[in-house]
C-alpha cells in the first residue's frame, strides 16, 4: 500500500515539474518578447532618415542623426579586425594543426583563450587606457580598436580552431601523402575546406564586439564629430547610445532608442547569416 | 587529443622529405623556399599562440603596477573597509600627498588609508550577482530541460535554440535601456509600494523598507524611497542578461548525457521528473560550470548595471536601496580620477574584479570542458 501512495506522489510531482518547466520556458519567452518588442517598438517610432544621414548637432531639441557614430563603429570594427582576425586565426591554426608539437602549451593556450573570452570588458578598457591612452597622451580611435581586437582574438582563435577540427583528418593525410608541406596543406587544403565555417567564427566575434561599450569608454571616448582620424577621440554607435540614453533629453533618448534598434537589427541579421553558413559547412563534412 | 597523438603527419612529412631528395636539383631549390615558408608558418602560429598568454599576463601586470600605491597603502584591509570618500582626495593638497606616497613617505600613508575601501562594491557585486543567480538558475535549468526533453517532441527545439543564442548576442546596453525605462519605473511606482503595503507592517521585514542614517551623531530611521534604480533592479536585469548563457550551456551539458542513462531509468519505471533528476545529477559538474559562467558574466557586467543600480557606495541591506558594483564604480569614476590615490584605488578594485572573474572562469571552464564532455 505505501509503495503505491509513493508512486502516486511521484507521478504528481512529475506532472507538476513537467508543467513547471514548460511554464518557466513560456515565462522566459514572454519576458524576452517583452524586452525585444519594447526595444523594437520605441526604436521604430524614433527612427527616421535623418538618423542615417545627419551628424550630431549638440542641440538637445534637434539632435540631428548618428551618421558619425555608425561610420565610427564601422571603422573601429574594421581596424580591430585587421589585428584581431589574423592573430586569432593563426592561433586557431596553431591549436588545430600543430597540436601534436607541444601538448602542454597547446592545452594552456586553449584554456587561456577560453578564460579570456570571459574577461570583464571594462577591464579591457582600463588596460587599454593604461597601455595606450596614457602613453599616447589622449583618447584615440587606435586605443578603442585595440581594446576591441583584444576581445576578438580569443573568440576567433577558439571558434576557428573548432571549425578547422571539423575538416576530416583524411584530407590532411592525402595532402601530406602527396608530398606537400604542412604549410601547403594548411593553406591549400584545410583552410579552403573550412573557409565557410571559419568566416562564421569571425562573424561571431564581430557580433560580440559590435555591441561592446565598456571597452570603449576609456579608450575611444566617443565623439560628436564626423571624425575619421583614429588618433583623436573616436565616435562609436554604442557610446553615443549610452550617453544619449542616460542623458536627460527626450529627443536624444529617442535617438538612442533608434540606435539600439539599428544595432539589434544588425546583430539579428548577422546571427541568421552565421547560423546559415555554419549549418551548411558542418553538413558538408557530415555527408561525406 | 587521442586523434592528434596517433596522427601520422610527422611520418608522412618525413617520407615527403625522402621523396624530395630523389627529385632533380632544380626542384630541390624551389623546395627550399617552401620548406622555409613551412618553418616560418609554424613559428608565426606559435608566436600568435603565445600572444594569447601575453594577453592574460598583461592586464594582471598592468593593474598590479598601476594599483601598487593603493596596494601598499591599504593591503588586504582594503577588502573590509567600507569608507569610500573620493571627493576629498581630488583636492590639490591630497594630490600632492598621493605623490609623496609613491616616493615612500610613510607618515602620509597612515593618514590616507581610511579613505578608500572596497567593501561597499564587493557587497554590491555579491548581492546583485546573488539575486541574478536566484532568478537565472531555476529558470535557466527549467528552460534547458524543456529544450532537451520536451521541445523536440513539439519540433520547436531548433527555433528555441536560435532564439537563446540570439538573446545571448544582444548587447548589454539593450538590457540596460529596458531596465532603465521599463523595469525601474515599474519597481518604483508599482512593485515597491505594493510590497511595502503587504510586508511593511509584518515584523521581520522592516529592514527591506527602512534605512538607518546617521545625521550629526544620532541615528535616524527613515523609510526608503522607491527610486527604481536600486539593488533589486540591478540584480533582476543581471539575472535576465545571464539567463541565455546559463540556458545555452546547460542545454549543451544535458544534451551530452548518454541516452542510455535516461532510457534505463525510464525502463525501470521512473517518472519524467525522476529521470530528469537523474539527468541533472549526471551532468551536475557541467551544470555547475554553467552557473559559474553565468556568475562570472554577472559579476563583470558593466553597462546595464551602471544604468540601473543607482550608483551609491553604501551597504544597506534593503533591496530597494541604490548600490554600486565593482564594474559600475569603475565605469562611473575611472574617467574622472586620472591621478593620485583615487585612480590607484580604482585600479585596485579593477585588479580584484579581474582576479575574481579569472577564478570564476577557470573553475567554470574546468567543469564545463573537463568534466561534462565525456
Amino acid at each position: 500500500m505505501p509503495a503505491r501512495r509513493e508512486n502516486k506522489l511521484a507521478r504528481i510531482t512529475s506532472s507538476v515539474m513537467y508543467i513547471g518547466c514548460t511554464a518557466a520556458s513560456i515565462v522566459i519567452l514572454l519576458l524576452l518578447i517583452w524586452i525585444t518588442g519594447y526595444l523594437v517598438s520605441i526604436g521604430t517610432a524614433s527612427l527616421n532618415l535623418d538618423f542615417f544621414t545627419q551628424v550630431a548637432t549638440g542641440d538637445p531639441e534637434a539632435p540631428g542623426g548618428m551618421k558619425h557614430a555608425i561610420r565610427g563603429t564601422i571603422i573601429l570594427l574594421a581596424m580591430a579586425s585587421m589585428v584581431g582576425v589574423p592573430l586569432g586565426l593563426l592561433t586557431g591554426i596553431y591549436l588545430s594543426e600543430y597540436a601534436a608539437d607541444a601538448g602542454l602549451l597547446n592545452t594552456i593556450v586553449r584554456f587561456t583563450a577560453d578564460v579570456l573570452t570571459g574577461l570583464p570588458s571594462i577591464i579591457v578598457g582600463i588596460v587599454g587606457y593604461e597601455l595606450i591612452v596614457v602613453p599616447m597622451g589622449g583618447y584615440s580611435g587606435y586605443a578603442g580598436a585595440a581594446a576591441l581586437a583584444f576581445i576578438m582574438i580569443p573568440i576567433v582563435a577558439r571558434t576557428s580552431e573548432e571549425m578547422l577540427r571539423l575538416v576530416p583528418q583524411s584530407y590532411r593525410e592525402g595532402s601530406l601523402g602527396l608530398g606537400a608541406t604542412k604549410a601547403q596543406t594548411i593553406f591549400r587544403v584545410v583552410l579552403p575546406a573550412a573557409a565557410g565555417s571559419v568566416v562564421t567564427g569571425i562573424m561571431l566575434a564581430f557580433a560580440r564586439v559590435a555591441g561592446e561599450t565598456a571597452p570603449l569608454l576609456f579608450t575611444a571616448l566617443g565623439s560628436r564629430l564626423l571624425s575619421t582620424d583614429p588618433a583623436k577621440p573616436f565616435p562609436s554607435l554604442t557610446l553615443q547610445i549610452y550617453s544619449y540614453a542616460t542623458g536627460p533629453y527626450v529627443k536624444e533618448r529617442q535617438m538612442a532608442w533608434a540606435g539600439m534598434l539599428v544595432l539589434i537589427a544588425m546583430l539579428f541579421l548577422l546571427n541568421m547569416l552565421i547560423r546559415y553558413v555554419a549549418h551548411r559547412s558542418v553538413r558538408k563534412f557530415q555527408v561525406s | 587529443m587521442a586523434e592528434s597523438a596517433t596522427n601520422p603527419a610527422g611520418v608522412l612529412t618525413a617520407s615527403g622529405g625522402g621523396f624530395a631528395q630523389a627529385s632533380p636539383r632544380k626542384r630541390r631549390t624551389a623546395k627550399a623556399s617552401v620548406v622555409l615558408f613551412d618553418t616560418a608558418l609554424k613559428w608565426v602560429c606559435r608566436g600568435a599562440a603565445c600572444t594569447i598568454l601575453i594577453m592574460l599576463a598583461l592586464p594582471l601586470i598592468v593593474l598590479i603596477r598601476q594599483a601598487w600605491p593603493a596596494i601598499q597603502a591599504y593591503g588586504a584591509g582594503f577588502l573590509v573597509t567600507s569608507t569610500w570618500r573620493a571627493n576629498e582626495l581630488e583636492q590639490p593638497a591630497r594630490d600632492a600627498a598621493g605623490k609623496i606616497i609613491i616616493e615612500g613617505g610613510e607618515t602620509v600613508m597612515t593618514v590616507l588609508p581610511a579613505q578608500f575601501g572596497a567593501l561597499p562594491v564587493l557587497y554590491g557585486t555579491a548581492v546583485s550577482s546573488a539575486i541574478a543567480l536566484l532568478v537565472a538558475v531555476p529558470f535557466g535549468l527549467a528552460a534547458a530541460l524543456f529544450i532537451v526533453r520536451i521541445a523536440p517532441k513539439l519540433k520547436i527545439a531548433g527555433p528555441l535554440s536560435f532564439l537563446i543564442e540570439f538573446l545571448a548576442a544582444i548587447p548589454s546596453l539593450a538590457y540596460g535601456i529596458w531596465g532603465l525605462f521599463v523595469l525601474a519605473p515599474l519597481l518604483s511606482t508599482t512593485i515597491g509600494p505594493a510590497m511595502a503595503k503587504v510586508l511593511g507592517n509584518v515584523p521581520g521585514f522592516d529592514w527591506m523598507f527602512y534605512q538607518t542614517i546617521i545625521i550629526g551623531g544620532t541615528a535616524t530611521r527613515r523609510p526608503i524611497s522607491f527610486t527604481g534604480r536600486d539593488m533589486l533592479c540591478g540584480g533582476l536585469v543581471l539575472g535576465i542578461m545571464i539567463l541565455p548563457i546559463i540556458t545555452a550551456v546547460s542545454r549543451d551539458v544535458l544534451k551530452n548525457v548518454p541516452r542510455a542513462q535516461i532510457e534505463g531509468s525510464v525502463a525501470l519505471g521512473a517518472t519524467w521528473w525522476q529521470s530528469s533528476i537523474e539527468m541533472l545529477r549526471f551532468g551536475r559538474a557541467g551544470l555547475f560550470g554553467a552557473v559559474m559562467l553565468g556568475l562570472a558574466r554577472a559579476a563583470g557586467e558593466t553597462m546595464a548595471i551602471t544604468m540601473v543600480i543607482g550608483n551609491n557606495n553604501q551597504i544597506v541591506p534593503s533591496p530597494f536601496a541604490p548600490a554600486q558594483t565593482m564594474a559600475s564604480l569603475l565605469a562611473n569614476e575611472f574617467a574622472e580620477a586620472t591621478t593620485g590615490m583615487h585612480s590607484a584605488a580604482l585600479l585596485y578594485v579593477a585588479l580584484i574584479l579581474l582576479v575574481m572573474s579569472l577564478l570564476f572562469n577557470i573553475v567554470a571552464r574546468y567543469f564545463v570542458v573537463g568534466k561534462a564532455v565525456k
